[in-house]
């Protein structure tokens, strides 16, 4: 696969949710392509259809209508061939198995190998190893569920709020945390947030969905340098950004 | 044994021991005041008394009771957790599955013992069918609950992995149910001891309930009392044995240990 090439192809997709008040509109006529390597942001409001639309690409939901490819196949196939990798905004961890017994479970699964330990002390949690997920906090939580995630080497990281139940200093330690990694990953990231300002931090491009229906109202490139830090945040590139993005949300609301 | 935890555990054993033996000296005190027959209300120490007169009457009663009790919990959990799995993993199964089971929890199991008997003679059979019959529902509908209480994002994450169903069901389902199948097995045990006495009662041929029923021929009222406690001795012991494994193995459970 050549760099540059789409690691995520979406064309024409639309879903609705049946329910008592009739049907709704999740997902409205979606395109969207992603490049290897890129780290793509979906940012807006609840019921906009950014945690659909990645259920979509991860296989999760079968879109009513339009199409996936994940390097080239369906979802279905990117599920055998172990491209993805999942973190939500609840670990869901196994609480019956230790951290490290659960940063292995993608290995049980898939047969694949690799050096747990290691990757436990990139992620900042090596001496928990032996800890029950119990035994640790929000944050820490959730650090075992992104080494989960990378554990067997995916393609394609999908993350859905990772951050959303974290308390504010968590959440910026784990930003941090996730930025440094990727950069020396450089795996493809397709990352749903609320967080406008963490959606510019953490993203080469921004995708900005509206509600009713969903539907994308802007795909914004952000043109800041990395390594990225949080001192970004105050300069005056960021904060327009941050402003352009808010500005088209009202405007859609 | 540290002083905190001598401490605990005597706040834990000691208010219902006094409270047990101020209702011995109570009992004891108003059945010599008022002169009470001992047929109507025999004073504890005769309760006593036929207990080690003849331990083994009742050792052997109760081990008789006990088996019938625990071969039906046994092959109920089973067939119960196994029909489970099905249920769980097919709604279609389980909407066909579910009236029938229900029936078996609605129909007094009394009803049919005599069904029972012709099926399966006058030994033990018919006493671990009724002991069987009376645990299934209780471990089928939390087993089914169980396996279905996955975490949806654990379960999300299996999924996008392409895990088997195979590998969602030992990995995910059967850890997630064994709360589920601990409670179960809660209810279920005291239930299996009242359906093994039942039918003892109904085929009066051994047990606890032949005991009972002779004892109650004989206007033995000690004996009777000392049956009973004898059955709450069993019930209270397994009980407390599916504790002790529940404690030990669902230690990562906010329900266990305590």
């Amino acid at each position: 696969m050549p760099t540059g090439a789409a690691a995520i192809e979406v064309r024409g997709l639309a879903h609705r949710y049946h329910g008592a008040e009739g049907a709704l509109q999740a997902l409205d006529r979606i395109d969207l392509s992603v490049a290897d390597g890129e780290f793509v942001s979906l940012v807006g409001p609840s019921g906009c259809g950014k945690t659909t639309l990645l259920r979509a690409i991860g296989g999760l939901l079968q879109a009513e209508a339009g199409q996936v490819r994940v390097l080239g196949v369906d979802p279905e196939e990117a599920q055998r061939r172990r491209l993805f990798g999942l973190v939500s905004q609840e670990p869901g961890l196994l609480p019956w198995r230790s951290v490290e017994a659960n940063v292995r479970l993608p290995l049980e699964v898939t047969g694949a190998g690799a050096d747990v330990s290691a990757l436990l002390a990139r992620v900042g949690i090596g001496e928990f190893a032996r800890y029950a997920p119990r035994q640790l906090s929000g944050g820490m939580r959730q650090r075992v569920a992104l080494a989960r995630a990378l554990v067997h080497g995916p393609r394609v990281l999908l993350m859905d709020e990772p951050f959303g139940a974290l308390d504010e200093l968590s959440r910026e330690a784990m930003r941090l945390e996730l930025l440094r990694l990727w950069e020396s990953e450089r795996i493809t990231v397709l990352f749903v947030t609320h967080s406008i300002r963490e959606a510019v931090l953490l993203s080469d491009r921004v995708v900005v969905m509206a509600p009713r229906p969903g539907r994308i109202l802007d795909d914004l490139r952000v043109p800041l340098p990395r390594p990225r830090t949080d001192a970004l945040e105050e300069t005056p590139e960021f904060v327009a950004l941050v402003t352009r993005i808010r500005a088209a949300l009202r405007e859609a609301s | 044994m540290t002083a905190a935890r001598l401490r605990r555990v005597s706040g834990v054993v000691l208010p219902p021991a006094l409270f047990v033996l101020a209702l011995l000296v109570v009992w004891d005190l108003y059945v010599r005041w008022r002169d009470v027959k001992e047929y109507l209300l025999p004073p504890p120490v005769e309760v006593f008394r036929a207990l080690v007169h003849d331990p083994g009457r009742f050792a052997d009663a109760a081990v008789e009771s006990l088996t019938a009790a625990l071969g039906g919990l046994l092959i109920a959990s089973a067939v119960a957790f196994g029909l489970a799995v099905v249920m769980a993993h097919s709604r279609t199964l389980e909407r066909a599955l579910y009236p029938p089971a229900l029936l078996v929890k609605v129909t007094p199991i009394v009803a049919i013992y005599p069904l029972l008997a012709i099926w399966f003679g006058f030994g033990i059979g018919p006493k671990v069918a009724i002991a069987a019959l009376i645990t299934f529902f209780p471990m089928l509908v939390n087993a089914v609950v169980g396996l279905r209480s996955i975490d949806p994002q654990a379960h999300d994450f299996m999924r996008v992995l392409h895990a088997s169903r195979w590998q969602v069901f030992w990995r995910l389902r059967l850890p997630s149910s064994l709360p589920y199948v601990f409670a179960a097995l809660r209810i279920s045990v005291p239930l299996s001891l009242v359906g093994a006495v039942v039918a003892e009662f109904l085929s009066g041929s051994s047990g606890m309930g032949q005991l009972i029923l002779i004892a109650n021929g004989d206007f033995d009222t000690p004996g009777l009392f000392g049956a009973a406690l004898v059955l709450a001795a069993m019930g209270v012991s397994l009980t407390a044995a599916v504790s002790y494994v529940e404690g030990r193995v669902l230690t990562w459970h906010d329900s266990s240990g305590g």
